[in-house]
């Protein structure tokens, strides 16, 4: 192989191509329409011209010969017969048309402003940074104002800007056309110091060079022909636009020679402008598409930017790869679980390159025999001279194989034991690729062990999954110390395990483990040898009538390391009522309890799995893993355990009790109506009556519910499966049986009950308005007994809504995930501890405020000092040590912890009884730990925040509705909450408020009332029982005394807060305001005065909508619906220090920056345990810390951080395509390449993580 | 960046809570503290998270653009934690 010159890209400057240089780096001047003459030759001078470069692989280029391989095609260029305008800076030649005089072409600002600005810009003071920014929009505000020029003094005429290309002045003579050419003479007029104030740089984007005289022709290999199989040649998109505007320009220039009427040839010239506007963008709004023949519209340069498909998302950020499989795949318990079975097609397909050596080249050799066709076998042979040598049509493969000399390069069959990365989309974390080991099989599916499936979020109903192989032997590398299935099983998201038992293997270890649970010595062994035990057998524990027998405990023992000590809770135990803390765990032995999701489970932290893995290393935690779920698979098998219809049935008493509960049920529902109808229901807070009565019917029939399955749960012994599966956790709930055996209770659409589609019915075979809970979608039957046809439709009718959410919310925050990525994709851990973007700005001190890697973390903490102490006082012989002792140790191994952490230290080892040395071994584990747990310089941390935002956010969709109880706020909940916090929207849907009290008013409800009542607005609408006007001059308004006494106004207060207004006077005559119009009016005026008066606010906080007072912890709290900080803060009687709100842009605006930050962090993190998701503290400080590290709340989105990052490419590869570029260019911008998706964008290595590292080599001065 | 303009709350209220639950506590740095801090992180002020000068929770400070806040917050990970934020005009 030849020694290659290795070029990386230092930076892309964008620019603005002037005319020159178009001239310049043409080859060809184009003015031939016609792309290819009869014989199918390519016209000299036409679009197809050989000089542009070739396509064809046999033809050389005419410009630089080389072959199509390595030609990289040139420009040509045609020459426009009038100028016309670029459409992508077309808002730019708006704004300076705008800003400068239409004689001078000066900025219209004087002299002096300028030089201000100048000033400023020039200023290099840090602290200007934001400010200067703002300088051209500000100049060109104040600019396009200007009557007058300020300079050459001559007047300035409005603009008129009919989009997309037409521009016309309005003079004294009338209005008049800016043609190009004139904007042109105009803006070459325009100074070089004016243009950098409004941040152009002159010297790569003259404004001129917008209006384009010359149209560079791209080259050939960007718009390659095709030849169907039919023999036609057709043309790239491009081509054929590119055709029309040479049509164009030709008829235009010869309309021109000939001197044809102005008229004509204005319509030539704006033709000439749609085709060159088509040809840059065919999206433009205001002029039609530009079609093809087909009727398709055409594809031309913005549209093959743009968008998923486009050039930079479709082409450049995601690219496709060699050396990958997709299949379907199977679940196959026998595997391991870090392993992938591989079809053996698939097998023979992909390859892994080998090196022969002396030590290798045996077994090479009897793969070179085997061949491409039988596995296991070789494809290729590459010779250390280059040559590859295919072996398909090699005629005697053995003659080859003893030829195989050291130093040749083998593809041979990827097999078993080699290491592949494993994928399923959508990849959504970083657990949804890891690396496998191979195991071919035979069959055409991936098979992969069922227990890896949660952190793929797979399942069998026929997904596909994707197999990359790496091909270098760092690649192996990398993929085996931090892909492995084994490395992923504790989820960065909080820091416990994601991958455990599942399903049938939870009832398995159930089974297994319960008490009454004998093995005889042989089927003993026999598990002990599948589950990869080598140790000697335990004495037998239980005396059967046939000898000896072992428990199904001790079985489960084998597998515990030796010094295993632990307790926990049961699922088994919770659900049964009973013992607590009944799994009890020591010296590896299990004395009592069973094993069930609680001790095993997949997303169970604090489980004894969780323990093993974290006490004992990934390796080990997964043998442990494997080996238990290996045993408790092969013992359910031979123990059988079936779930049938039988298995639910119930006797004919309790079915009827059943019914008779539903019934009883039935009947307070109508008492309840009855009730609401004689207007004796009791009203609820903030609920008007007829929503109090359904939420109250609501209720009961959830309790109505609930009785009917829990009778019917009741009913089931212990064996029953059913009962094994919900209450071990290993599939279902007893929800999920009281709905087959039981009833299936109230179907509904958004929370509510089924009321609509018919006239005050849901459906035509009800009466109208029917109080009867089956007509409103009340389900008496269950799944076992079948529903009615009525019940089945309500039924699917709630189904529907289950599949449209999905399909919705799916949407919605795949995007969420998207702009996540986006905003935080460039975000890293530094060398001094600091989170930065690639271009220095700290994000955060020190990472997560404490430094520590979450998926090294013990569930959060850097380490559990309760168990380390609580493992060491098991072992621990010595005397109680005294406090100095303790207090010395401290002190010796907790200076580099944090204040949290020494506390918790401290707090532990004081109360703890370990004697001198016990205690100096807990703490020098702890710092080892502590240490341990560190995260590591390059971690993406960014990348990890973003997905452990993101991807709760996909499981919220199918966690969204649970109401329980009557809600007295409604407020906004799950996924749209969490998009509306990361899109930092100036108001959120539902604002709320939760008002805390000053000492004197807080223990009393008399007290906060009447500040409830100053802070609720009132308007004059609110305070009438009647309002009449005669519509000429003369409003009467009736006070309501019952309203006014509940608001708390008077009639004075009234007054006064209509006094402002001058245009009536007052006449007061007890509860009744007479309002005499200043001056007779018509009716619309004195309509409009009316609602003018109504809606005057006469006191309390304009916004708050609504105010409840509501006892939190005895002391008395206003939550309001409707939020406004800064004058809620105004009212006498609240606690200013605890005033709370939902509104962080509010509290960003009154409290601060720093406010808001603790905000969002308050409401990301509640929105997220609300919906019963576990995601780490440190990842939503980290997003909140980003969105507030500018000084305002920046948005996750286009209009905030992705927005504002520094690269071109990465701006230009999230969204606004085309506009980003044509600013970049000018401003005359550098990409720097510092960031990620830059770096994927021009392929090279990206520097987070492994790709931070770098060799540098000092070169000395001489 | 052309026509990107910078959007800032300019609402700012003129009730101050300094003491406010969600308001870590604000102090002013002096200048050699400041250069300490630029010299420990070894950037440039610009590099730093920015605060406004008009920002409620230091306002009465006595803060000019240009000045280093430092912030300390309560943190549910490390108890109590540091940030620094670099002040620049509105």
């Amino acid at each position: 192989m030849s020694v290659q010159t290795v070029k990386a890209i230092d930076g892309i400057r964008f620019s603005v191509w002037s005319p020159t240089e178009i001239r310049k780096y043409s080859v060809a001047e184009i003015t031939a329409p016609e792309t290819y003459d009869e014989d199918g030759m390519a016209v000299q001078g036409g679009l197809m011209d050989g000089r542009l470069g070739t396509l064809e692989p046999g033809q050389k280029c005419l410009t630089c010969g080389n072959t199509a391989a390595r030609c990289p095609g040139h420009f040509g260029h045609i020459e426009l017969a009038e100028p016309v305008l670029h459409i992508a800076f077309i808002d730019n030649i708006h704004k300076l048309l705008l800003a400068t005089c239409r004689s001078c072409s000066r900025l219209k600002l004087p002299q002096e402003d300028l030089d201000n600005y100048t000033q400023v810009q020039k200023q290099k003071a840090a602290y200007t940074i934001l400010s200067q920014k703002r300088i051209p929009d500000e100049i060109l505000d104040k600019a396009k104002k200007a009557k007058e020029c300020p300079h050459c003094g001559k007047p300035q005429y409005d603009m008129i800007f009919t989009k997309p290309t037409i521009f016309i002045e309005k003079t004294e003579i009338g209005e008049h056309r800016l043609l190009p050419i004139t904007i042109r003479e105009r803006f070459t007029q325009i100074r070089d110091e004016d243009l950098r104030l409004l941040g152009y740089d002159p010297n790569t984007a003259r404004p001129e060079w917008f209006i384009l005289q010359v149209l560079p022709v791209p080259p050939v290999t960007v718009r390659p022909s095709i030849i169907l199989e039919t023999g036609i040649r057709s043309e790239d998109d491009l081509t054929h636009k590119m055709v029309d505007i040479i049509r164009v320009n030709q008829r235009l220039k010869e309309s021109k020679d000939a001197g044809t009427p102005p008229l004509i040839v204005q319509d030539l010239v704006d033709l000439l402008q749609y085709h060159t506007t088509t040809y840059f963008d065919n999206e433009v709004s205001g002029i039609p598409q530009a079609h093809h023949r087909s009727g398709r519209p055409l594809k031309t340069l913005t549209q093959r930017l743009k968008g998923k498909e486009g050039r930079f998302r479709g082409s450049l950020s995601g690219k496709r790869v060699d050396f990958s499989s997709r299949t379907v795949i199977s679940p196959d318990p026998s595997l391991d679980l870090s392993e992938v079975g591989v079809p053996e097609a698939v097998a023979k397909k992909l390859t892994i390159p080998e090196i022969i050596t002396e030590w290798n080249i045996e077994r090479m050799r009897e793969l070179v025999i085997n061949g491409p066709d039988i596995f296991p076998g070789v494809n290729y042979i590459v010779r250390p001279d280059g040559v590859k040598i295919r072996l398909d049509f090699v005629e005697d493969r053995s003659v080859i194989a003893q030829n195989l000399e050291v130093g040749y390069l083998v593809e041979r069959h990827l097999s078993n034991g080699d290491i592949v990365m494993f994928n399923r989309q959508p990849s959504l974390h970083q657990m949804s690729i890891m690396a496998h080991y191979v195991r071919v099989l035979p069959g055409k599916t991936f098979r992969l062990h069922p227990s890896v499936c949660p952190p793929y979020n797979a399942d069998f109903d026929g997904d596909e999954m994707n197999l990359h192989v790496p091909q270098s032997e760092e690649a192996r590398a990398e993929a085996i110390l931090l892909m492995r299935v084994q490395d992923q099983i504790i989820s960065p998201r909080y820091g416990g395990p994601i991958i455990g038992a599942l399903r049938d293997f939870i009832t398995g270890s159930y089974l297994m483990t319960k008490d009454d649970t004998v093995i005889a010595p042989q089927e003993f062994a026999n598990y002990a040898m599948l589950g990869g035990y080598e140790g000697a057998l335990p004495e037998p524990a239980v005396k059967g009538k046939d000898g000896p027998m072992y428990s199904g405990k001790q079985l489960f023992s084998l597998f515990l390391p030796k010094d295993f000590n632990y307790i926990l809770t049961s699922k088994w135990s919770k659900g049964t009522k009973g013992q607590a803390k009944d799994v009890v765990i020591k010296n590896g032995e299990l004395i009592s309890g069973v094993i069930d999701k609680a001790s095993i489970g997949a997303e169970e932290p604090e489980s004894v799995l969780h323990r093993i893995v974290k006490d004992y290393g990934n390796a080990i935690g997964k043998q442990f893993l494997n080996s238990v779920l290996i045993i408790a698979k092969q013992f359910i098998t031979h123990y059988g355990f079936s779930y049938g219809y039988a298995d639910l049935e119930l006797s004919d008493k309790v079915k009827n009790d059943i019914h008779t509960g539903i019934q009883e049920t039935y009947d307070t529902v109508y008492d309840l109506i009855s009730q609401a109808k004689k207007g004796t229901l009791k009203l609820t807070r903030g609920l008007s009556a007829d929503e109090a009565l359904e939420a109250y019917i609501v209720n009961e029939l959830s309790k109505a519910r609930d009785k009917a399955g829990n009778t019917a749960d009741q009913q089931l012994d212990q064996k029953n499966a059913a009962r094994i599966m919900a209450t071990t956790g290993a599939r279902g709930s007893s929800l999920n049986i009281g709905q087959m055996a039981g009833a299936l209770g109230q179907q509904s659409i958004r929370g509510n009950r089924l009321n609509k589609g018919y006239s005050n019915r849901a459906l035509p075979h009800f009466k109208e308005n029917e109080d009867n809970p089956d007509a409103h979608g009340f389900v008496k039957s269950n799944y076992r007994d079948g529903l009615s046809t009525i019940e089945f439709f309500f039924h699917a009718m709630g189904g529907r809504e289950g599949l449209v959410d999905t399909a919705v919310r799916t949407q919605q925050s795949g995007y969420m995930q998207r702009r996540l990525i986006n905003a935080l994709e460039h975000i890293k851990l530094e060398y001094d501890g600091t989170v930065r973007d690639p271009h220095g700005h700290i994000i955060q001190f020190l990472y997560g405020e404490d430094g520590v890697d979450v998926q090294k973390s013990d569930h959060g903490e850097a380490f559990n000092i309760a168990r380390l102490i609580e493992s060491e006082t098991i072992v621990d012989t010595g005397k109680k040590a005294v406090k100095d002792e303790q207090e010395e140790l401290l002190k010796k191994y907790t200076k580099t912890f944090n204040p949290r952490l020494t506390r918790l230290v401290e707090e532990g080892i004081t109360q703890s009884k370990l004697s001198r040395d016990g205690i100096e071994k807990v703490l020098k584990k702890s710092l080892d730990l502590y240490n341990k747990a560190k995260a590591e310089p390059g971690q993406a941390v960014g990348i990890v925040t973003a997905q452990s935002i993101g991807e709760p956010g996909t499981q919220m969709t199918l966690r969204t509705f649970h109401f329980a109880g009557i809600r007295e706020r409604n407020v906004t909940l799950g996924l749209p909450r969490l998009i509306e916090l990361v899109d930092a929207r100036k108001k959120p849907v539902t604002p709320t408020m939760d008002i805390y009290l000053e000492e004197k008013y807080k223990k009393s409800r008399e007290k906060a009332i009447e500040v409830a009542r100053n802070t609720l607005q009132t308007k004059v609408s609110a305070l009438l029982s009647t309002a009449d006007t005669n519509y000429t001059n003369e409003i009467t308004l009736e006070l309501s005394p019952g309203a006014l006494n509940q608001r708390g106004c008077t009639v004075e207060e009234v007054e006064t807060a209509l006094a402002s207004n001058k245009k009536f006077k007052i006449e007061t005559s007890g509860n009744t305001l007479t309002l005499n119009l200043a001056e007779e009016g018509d009716a619309p005026t004195v309509i409009a005065i009316r609602n003018k008066v109504l809606n005057t606010i006469v006191k309390g906080v304009p916004d708050i909508t609504r105010v409840t007072v509501a006892q939190k912890d005895d002391e008395w709290v206003i939550q309001t619906t409707g939020s406004n900080l800064p004058k809620v803060l105004e009212i006498d009687g609240i606690d200013k220090r605890n005033v709370r709100t939902n509104n962080v842009f509010e509290i960003a605006a009154t409290l601060g920056i720093e406010a808001a930050r603790n905000a969002m962090i308050n409401e990301l993190s509640s929105t997220l345990e609300d919906q019963g998701l576990e995601v780490d503290a440190r990842y939503i400080m980290l997003v909140s810390d980003m969105m507030c590290s500018r000084g305002y709340l920046q948005q996750i989105g286009r209009h905030g951080i992705a927005g504002t990052k520094d690269s071109v490419l990465a701006r230009a590869a999230f969204e606004i395509t085309v506009p980003t570029i044509a600013d970049a260019a000018l401003t005359g911008e550098v990409e720097n390449l510092k960031g990620v998706t830059e770096n994927v964008i021009v392929g090279s290595n990206i520097p987070v993580g492994s790709g931070t590292v770098d060799l540098f080599m000092q070169v000395s001065k001489s | 960046m052309l026509s990107k303009v910078v959007k800032v709350a300019t609402k700012k209220s003129h009730i101050l809570v300094p003491d406010h639950v969600y308001v870590p506590k604000h102090e002013i740095m002096t200048k050699k503290e400041a250069e300490e801090i630029l010299k420990k992180f070894n950037c440039k002020p610009t590099e730093m998270p920015f605060i406004f000068a008009n920002d409620p929770a230091i306002i009465g400070l006595g803060v000019k653009p240009g000045d280093m806040i430092k912030i300390t917050r309560k943190s549910p990970t490390a108890g109590e934690s540091i940030y620094y934020r670099y002040v620049v005009e509105v």
